[in-house]
């Protein structure tokens, strides 16, 4: 307990190198906190734009065909029938659904050519589940039957097209067999998601499918709910109900996809991120203890002369760095809590303050982003803070403590 | 019954490559209860002696017995055990810990043998701060404090725990006459109520006034050893 008290004494001893070493383990706790906060409201982020423009919540799909997907193949599709939409339509918190149908084409404007998705879609029932609506930046998304396509801005502008302008997609169909589809350009839009803005060929369903020769069949339906908390439950229900129709179908949510995966590995990255800043502040550890420790050094000869235990002396010396981090650990949290306060309300516009279009990075942020709450980063930061400045001192307190008592009294 | 013995015992330290005795053969037994000055001129070994008495320092060679123990066969645990319990040290330049107060310099000694309930602790350390004259100045940190007063909170800090043995250098150094025969009253009576053996390294004949017994140390040997009848100290 007098070990305590001397520890806690201790701390105040050199106020201003106490403080700054608590500065430095607070600026990299606050740091952490709001890049934890960035990164999480870009993932959320990116999750919202795989929902809103690509994946929807869920998906309706032949299993094999989804083994395969990355392909885009032809085979194992799916023909929608009437008590299939039925029962999705009877699903809890439904918004929408829309068929589509995938395929590789090349993408040329009689100079150049590059490969691309292509989307067959039902243009009525495509803004029920995706938010392409507001987006365009020219044009419009064309009416069913029309021989007219929609693509992102970015490669219209890597191919020199305009709304107006012809395309023509070379594919081949379900027998191998090359065919072509000539549409009029009737819309660009730019989006937060960089496959739609760069990849993606949206044209009417029907048209794609007498081109690919695929009959009625479909490689998915994607389907809206009220929101993203609904989906797991409203895909096992509908898996029990469509295995009941064909056994072969199979009902995936959202955060099955891989793309979410990845985006979850991209923030398990920014880990890396708090072992660096842990690194900062165990440095300034390590240099407050062995600053102190070599000025006090007559002191702790003296200490040992009273027969305190090398461990006693550790422990005055490790409490006290653990003070500093609690210290640095708590101003930094308040800081952290107060940016990220600041950063829900005003968010940051990239495009604003770096005329830099995320999106082209692959970053998926359309005018400003916002930061998110993670409480968890707060404790573990925190907590992490203070064990890292208490086992960082431990080895240059042992240094100190383990010195020869004759050799520590006459230090000077 | 001895508390002390020194058989052969010698310190060589190592400059470089050149090594250079401190002690060549020591042979003394001190008993319980002793009051013992060593002195000698500067460089003769007194400091690495009374190192080696306080268990502060191993001996090259020769052996060291305290309280029925050979220190040479206690590891640093043991040694600072051994510290803490039975040893009290005066240092010349105090050692305090500034950022406690007089009272709580004290207090530490204390506390680290573990010996008195709060209440007794408090009347022990406050008695003795009175008793080297500090009684009034219990709060005061180290740097309120005049060197004198410094030293008279290290020696309460020595003798508060009434160990078997108090090692002081140099415990008058800072002390005006009249402080430093207080402080000397109070050892004495330590001596003559507990049976405290005091060995202290020093020059001055105040100090040597009140031994039973003077070492004179030279080149690392005892070149010395006056016993003396101290009756006319008072009791």
């Amino acid at each position: 307990m007098f070990l305590t008290k001397l520890a806690i004494k201790n701390l105040w001893r050199h106020r201003n190198r106490t403080l700054i070493t608590s500065t430095i383990i607070a600026f990299a706790i606050f740091y952490y906190i709001l890049l934890d906060s960035m990164i999480g409201g870009m993932t959320q982020m990116s999750y919202q734009t795989l929902i809103d423009y690509e994946a929807g919540h869920l998906q309706l799909v032949n299993q094999a065909y989804w083994v395969e997907e990355e392909e885009l193949p032809l085979e194992n599709l799916l023909v929608v029938d009437e008590q299939i939409i039925s029962d999705i339509e009877k699903l809890k918190g439904y918004r929408g659904s829309s068929p589509e149908l995938n395929f590789q084409a090349l993408l040329n404007n009689g100079i150049n050519e590059l490969p691309v998705i292509g989307k067959g879609i039902d243009p009525e029932r495509f803004d029920d589940v995706f938010f392409l609506e507001d987006q365009y930046v020219e044009g419009s998304m064309f009416s069913t039957g029309q021989y007219q396509a929609v693509i992102g801005k970015r490669l219209a502008d890597l191919l020199q097209l305009e709304v107006g302008d012809y395309i023509t997609l070379l594919v081949k169909d379900k027998n191998k067999t090359f065919n072509t589809i000539d549409v009029e350009l009737a819309g660009l839009v730019h989006t937060g998601n960089p496959n739609v803005n760069n990849n993606f060929v949206y044209l009417p369903l029907g048209l794609v499918q007498q081109a690919l020769n695929v009959d009625n069949q479909v490689s998915k339906v994607i389907i809206r709910l009220e929101n993203a908390g609904l989906a797991k439950q409203a895909a096992s229900e509908l898996r029990d109900k469509v295995k009941g129709i064909d056994n072969r179908l199979q009902v995936y949510s959202w955060d099955e996809l891989e793309a979410v995966a990845v985006a979850s590995a991209k923030q398990a990255g920014a880990q890396l991120m708090l072992v660096i800043i842990l690194l900062i502040a165990a440095i300034a550890i390590v240099n407050t203890v062995i600053l102190a420790a070599l000025e006090r050094m007559e002191e702790i000869g003296m200490m040992k002369a009273m027969g305190l235990q090398v461990k006693e002396i550790v422990y005055i010396f490790v409490l006290e760095s653990a003070g500093i981090g609690i210290l640095g650990g708590l101003i930094g949290v308040i800081l952290g809590a107060i940016g990220v306060w600041l950063f829900n309300i005003y968010g940051l516009d990239f495009d604003a303050w770096m005329n830099v279009d995320m999106a082209s990075f692959g970053i998926p942020v359309i005018g400003k982003m916002y930061g998110v709450w993670n409480p968890q980063a707060f404790v573990m930061v925190f907590s992490f803070g203070v064990l890292v400045s208490l086992l960082a001192s431990i080895f240059p307190a042992y240094w100190a403590a383990d010195k020869d008592p004759v050799k520590a009294i006459n230090h000077r | 019954m001895a508390l002390l013995e020194m058989r052969g015992v010698t310190k060589i330290y190592q400059q470089g490559k050149i090594p250079v005795p401190a002690l060549r053969g020591i042979d003394l037994t001190v008993e319980q209860g002793e009051f013992t000055t060593i002195f000698g001129p500067s460089g003769s070994g007194k400091t690495t002696m009374l190192n080696m008495i306080g268990c502060l320092d191993k001996p090259t060679s020769g052996t060291i017995i305290f309280d029925g123990k050979d220190l040479g066969k206690l590891d640093k645990k043991g040694l600072a055990q051994l510290r803490r319990y039975n040893i009290g040290f005066v240092f010349q330049s105090y050692n305090l810990i500034p950022v406690l107060t007089a009272y709580e310099n004290v207090e530490f000694a204390l506390r680290l043998v573990n010996r008195y309930d709060k209440k007794q602790l408090k009347e022990r350390v406050l008695q003795i701060l009175a008793d080297v004259g500090l009684a009034g100045l219990e709060n005061r940190r180290p740097n309120e404090l005049s060197g004198g007063q410094k030293q008279r909170v290290a020696i309460a800090r020595a003798l508060v725990k009434e160990p078997k043995l108090v090692l002081a250098d140099e415990p008058s150094a800072n002390l005006d006459s009249k402080t430093s025969e207080e402080v000397l009253e109070v050892m004495v009576k330590m001596n003559q109520e507990l049976g405290t053996t005091f060995i202290f390294s020093t020059h001055d004949p105040q100090v040597m006034e009140y031994a039973h017994r003077m070492l004179e140390v030279r080149d690392g040997l005892i070149s010395e050893d006056q016993r003396r009848d101290r009756s006319h100290v008072s009791d």
